[in-house]
């Protein structure tokens, strides 16, 4: 399959073409080699820091978590209240895009507010302080969360964008590059080879040209010693003679050149 | 001069609590409780728990004490949910009990305990209203101690109108909210938690007032207890508030008008901005001082305020079992169980989260 070319007509004209066709498959591959060497480096990047964070989230949720059964243990019960005193989100996510070798990825930001004032309020009578520790663990939980999130959704995203740039590389190494170069040189093989025929041919007519001379002067030789001869003996003949002078003089017209 | 002595001695025994004809009406329920007392979970105990790998092994345990059969029909796994669930049910039942069985005056010191915690429920039941939650999870929620008749009333009343009659009237807390409101200030622009501090407040300066009024050991005993509650409470409501928008202006009005601080210790808390604040207000009281200076901030094996308000309670309400003819008792008999059950809740989450290391921070024995 890879011996394979494209059907063409084997002119000059399509020569220039594939020729122009083959650089720029070239070309095409040693950028394409570069993007993907630069989404690989990012990749491995992206998944030593996956894994990082990965063994952090589990040591830091376990420790919200613990703050939260220290703070139960202060204030008692407070998810009730705490639910009731929740008013809007103060802490939202927003995406922006970064710009990897060409491939768009997105990134997740945490924006943060300040806390209600009914939050602020909670377990004022006993136990607020270890209230608010618990928030503090679970801020730094969530901030670890967001990352993650963030770096899975790249990871997704460059192994995607790395595969398909891969299969392009492969694809023009393997397949578009042996085609096109099967094509020039069997393009050039087939002008050579009309080159050669050209050659070829011209070399026959002028030989075949070179023996109709030769002969024609062997048998001006044989005539004139005929004539020689015959005028030795009194007979004299005119045409051969001219027949003679016009072949070895003027142009020849199977000649071109 | 003999005779005036005899009647006196007369006359102070007939007031409620005072030694002689204290268990005509409370001996009975005073034995019960001292019963009790007896069974809650000792050093031993509680070193068995600690040694558990699993929650279930705790379940077993706790088998051999007075817990047996509340934790029988728990479903297993077990959660620690279900655990505090269970032992709270338990604490319930005691108290019904006694309460059941109780006479006057007893019967009023013992609505008297009550009031804390229908506070926390009402004040649960509002809020959750107010968000539209349903009925049933709102009761479901409810510490039981804290029940009383016409509580669901409230999740039926919808306008707000109808909420304050209902509030100012019909509730065994209708004085307190009444104080609540006297200053003219409309209860939903109030935030909820300044309205349950006012609450707490008002029913701590009612409750100190009644066992004035009961004289004798109970008085003793539980205006000390009560005095370091007023102070224990301002001192936290101080440190929580710095950053947030209770105002200092706004604080005296949570801060009781009884206790060891009072008045030139809340004076200062009331002004307090920061710590150190805090510590030169606390400079007055001996108790306080040393509780403050040992307090940490939670790490490194130190212990947070909090825990050493808790420690100074438990060891308070311990006292409290070495006179007779009170009814301190009771009060210091269902503090020390809600510590206990605390402790346990505290040892089953260090458990069941695989912080073993970490029970001693907050553990406090009892006995």
């Amino acid at each position: 399959m890879a011996q394979a070319r494209y059907a063409v007509f084997a002119t000059r004209m399509a020569l220039t073409i594939y020729k122009g066709k083959l650089k720029g498959a070239i070309k095409g591959h040693s950028l394409l080699k570069r993007k993907a060497d630069a989404l690989k480096i990012k990749f491995r990047k992206v998944l030593k820091d996956l894994m990082e964070n990965k063994m952090a989230l589990g040591g830091t949720m376990r420790d919200a978590n613990f703050s939260l059964s220290t703070a139960k243990y202060s204030a008692g019960d407070f998810s009730e209240s705490l639910k009731e005193s929740v008013e809007s989100a103060s802490v939202r996510v927003r995406i922006q895009e970064e710009n990897v070798a060409g491939v768009r990825l997105p990134v997740f930001k945490q924006q943060s507010e300040d806390i209600g004032s009914s939050m602020q309020l909670l377990g004022l009578g006993k136990g607020g302080q270890a209230i608010q520790k618990t928030r503090q663990s679970f801020l730094s939980a969530l901030e670890v969360l967001v990352h993650l999130a963030s770096l899975q959704t790249t990871f997704v995203a460059v192994d995607e964008a790395l595969k398909v740039t891969n299969r392009r590389v492969n694809a023009l190494e393997h397949v578009v590059k042996p085609k096109l170069e099967n094509t020039v040189s069997y393009i050039v093989t087939e002008l050579d080879e009309r080159e050669r025929e050209e050659f070829f041919r011209l070399k026959k007519i002028q030989e075949k040209k070179a023996k109709a001379i030769e002969a024609a002067e062997a048998q001006k030789n044989a005539e004139s010693l005929v004539e020689a001869q015959l005028r030795l003996t009194g007979q004299f003949t005119n045409e051969a003679s001219e027949e003679g002078a016009s072949m070895s003089m003027g142009g020849d017209n199977d000649l071109l050149y | 001069m003999a005779g005036y002595g005899y009647l006196a001695g007369l006359i102070s025994s007939l007031v409620p609590g005072s030694s002689m004809t204290f268990n005509i009406r409370d001996g009975y329920l005073e034995a019960l409780a001292r019963g009790f007392k007896g069974s809650l979970l000792t050093q031993n105990d509680y070193h068995n728990l600690m040694q558990c790998e699993k929650l279930d092994d705790m379940k077993l345990h706790l088998a051999s004490t007075d817990y047996a059969d509340f934790l029988q029909d728990a479903p297993y796994p077990l959660e620690t949910s279900v655990i505090i669930e269970k032992c709270t049910e338990r604490m319930a039942m005691e108290f019904k009990h006694v309460r059941n069985t109780s006479v006057e005056p007893l019967t009023t010191f013992l609505d008297y305990m009550q009031y804390s915690y229908m506070i926390d429920n009402t004040i649960l039941l509002i809020s959750g209203t107010m968000h539209n939650r349903p009925c049933d999870e709102l009761l479901e929620k409810c510490h039981p101690l804290g029940m009383f008749e016409g509580m669901a009333s409230l999740t039926v009343n919808t306008t707000v109108e109808d909420r304050y009659q209902w509030l100012m009237v019909d509730t065994p807390l209708a004085p307190y909210f009444k104080k609540c409101i006297s200053e003219e200030k409309d209860l939903s622009e109030l935030h909820i938690e300044i309205i349950r501090n006012t609450l707490y407040k008002t029913y701590l300066e009612d409750f100190y007032r009644h066992c004035k009024y009961m004289g004798n050991s109970t008085e003793e005993v539980m205006c000390e207890i009560l005095k370091f509650e007023a102070d224990r409470r301002a001192v936290t409501i101080t440190i929580n508030s710095f950053n947030t928008e209770l105002t200092p202006d706004d604080r005296p009005a949570l801060f009781c008008n009884f206790g060891n601080l009072v008045p030139h210790g809340l004076q200062l808390l009331a002004k307090a901005t920061d710590d150190s604040n805090v510590r030169a207000a606390l400079e007055f009281d001996n108790t306080w001082r040393k509780i403050y200076d040992n307090s940490g901030d939670g790490r490194d094996g130190s212990k947070t305020l909090e825990d050493l308000f808790f420690e100074e309670e438990v060891k308070l309400c311990k006292m409290a079992f070495e006179q007779q003819f009170h009814y301190g008792i009771f009060y210091a008999y269902f503090k020390l169980k809600e510590q206990e059950i605390r402790n346990i809740e505290w040892i089953a989450e260090c458990i069941a989260q695989g912080k073993k290391d970490q029970i001693q921070r907050k553990f406090i024995p009892i006995f």
